[in-house]
């Protein structure tokens, strides 16, 4: 289909039709707030926030009321305004990617995943789209959209598919199973994900190879090498890439594989604290709710390895070391074990309180299909004995269906 | 209980390369005799904690058998 802006749940959207769309609107809210997160709707929403050039908060549609009460949001804060002194005509593209430098926009966002009230986080549209790049390189690329719209990871691709008038074929929460389906009639050259996500797409990719994908880029948790490997052999001519982004600093760096690059540009703005954390300075930050006065430097809370002048490795969010008897345990480096055995699709490495050792770690697996339980059980035991410390073994082992996600796709820790 | 409580240890023996036990003895010194390093005594912690809901190290006062079976009994009562 010819300029096509998205594909989601069956429906198809035109780049024209989107703009019809948001010309003819009379009516915004200065929260968008879906039910369900339809990518259109909220797509929409924000483009036309960037055509008037008003502020929004993006709040994700999976938040419960309770939360939203909690955030100090109430339901009639949500409810759409009258707008007047409309422009007569619906925008083109080139009048809003014209515009994309505006004054007045700004797009707030509520930090995930940590406990307490979401912390409420505020981008101008120069550091949300600081990655971002535009020009014929980049003309003909089909994205494959497989984050949550209202996160900062998903938000990433937008800007980069909008701002080149790319297709998204929307392939997150429920249509992540039609991805196979879906990678060869719309001809996907870019898929970004997280590990998890491409961990459970997996078994539905490998009886097959894409030769049409041609980066598969991976966001928003550890990188694995074992699993990199995977895609590679269903994605033969993909690139694999790697970025680092938080809700707090948006998109700021990328990297070949394992290792993420400190462009130069921002190699003063960038630190490794005694803890071996992250730091990045508050320039390259949006504006945080409530940020103490003075604090130059934002703590990642990601520990990070140096491995070159201008490079560093991932190891882990510093709230997922688990403390076993004393010894700091890295549960991504188990999983990365564990589903190295054959037979394990999924695994989550968790804590389990004790008064011996403080914690013992267990872990939930989630066997592939045609594995038995007890050969499976058995292979882990012996594979994770030989391979790991014995404080970094899985004592106790139990078989699920599938683990929680965050609403951004990372697995549940907790 | 005692049945429970030796399924549970046999099995944490199968998985640790152990050779099972025939009978549980109120005698039996859980490092000294079982070969329990602290990992396993840990393991044996949750096991018994998820079965009989107590904490059988809450006060880390647990060398044998018969102890752990003393704890389980005193927090299941008469």
């Amino acid at each position: 289909m010819k300029n096509l802006f998205l594909a989601s749940k069956g429906h198809q959207y035109t780049y024209e039709e989107l703009f019809r769309d948001v010309g003819s609107r009379k009516m915004a809210c200065s929260r968008i707030f879906v039910k369900g997160n339809h990518p259109y709707q909220i797509f929409a929403a924000i483009v036309h926030s960037l055509w008037l050039d008003y502020p929004v908060e993006l709040l994700d549609g999976d938040f419960s009321d309770e939360e939203l009460k909690r955030m100090g949001i109430q339901a009639s804060d949500l409810q759409p305004a009258l707008l007047d002194g409309l422009p007569e005509h619906p925008p083109s593209h080139e009048e809003v990617t014209a515009r994309l430098h505006p004054k007045n926009w700004t797009l707030s966002l509520y930090t995930s995943g940590t406990t307490g009230r979401p912390k409420k986080v505020t981008h101008r549209y120069e550091s949300l789209t600081r990655q971002v790049k535009t020009g014929s390189q980049w003309k003909d690329h089909v994205w494959g959209f497989a984050y949550n719209p209202t996160h900062m990871a998903g938000l990433q691709v937008f800007f980069q598919a909008f701002c080149n008038k790319n297709p998204m074929i929307y392939v997150f929460n429920e249509e992540q199973k039609r991805l196979p389906d879906l990678i060869e009639p719309y001809q996907i050259t870019h898929l970004s994900a997280t590990a998890t996500y491409y961990r459970n797409i997996f078994p539905r990719l490998q009886s097959k190879t894409y030769p049409c994908v041609r980066r598969i880029t991976f966001g928003g948790e550890g990188f694995d090498d074992r699993l990199s490997e995977k895609m590679k052999q269903v994605f033969p001519h993909a690139q694999i890439r790697n970025v680092y982004a938080s809700t707090e600093a948006g998109s700021v760096f990328a990297g070949n594989g394992r290792t993420f690059t400190i462009p130069s540009s921002i190699k003063d703005l960038v630190k490794i604290n005694e803890n071996q954390e992250l730091l990045i300075h508050q320039s390259l930050v949006g504006t945080m709710e409530n940020a103490e006065v003075g604090s130059e430097w934002l703590n990642t809370g990601d520990v990070v390895q140096k491995v070159g002048a201008d490079e560093f490795a991932f190891v882990s969010r510093n709230s997922d070391f688990i403390n076993v008897g004393g010894y700091r345990v890295n549960p991504l480096e188990v999983e990365a074990v564990l589903t190295a055995v054959p037979g394990v699709a999924d695994a989550l490495v968790k804590g389990k309180k004790n008064s011996v050792t403080g914690n013992l770690l267990t872990a939930d697996i989630v066997k592939e299909a045609d594995a038995e339980e007890d050969e499976v059980k058995k292979a882990v035991r012996e594979h994770a004995s030989r391979t790991l410390q014995p404080w970094k073994v899985p004592r106790i082992l139990a078989f699920v269906e599938d683990i929680p996600k965050t609403r951004t796709g990372k697995k549940v820790r907790e | 209980m005692q049945d429970k409580l030796i399924v549970i240890v046999n099995d944490m023996c199968k998985d640790n390369g152990l050779p099972p036990l025939k009978r549980l003895d109120a005698d039996q010194h859980l490092r000294d005799d079982l070969n329990m390093d602290s990992l396993m005594l840990a393991e044996l912690t949750v096991r018994v904690e998820s079965e009989f809901g107590v904490d059988i190290f809450e006060d880390g006062l647990v060398e044998t058998m018969g102890d752990v079976i003393r704890k389980i009994e005193g927090h299941q009562g008469p």
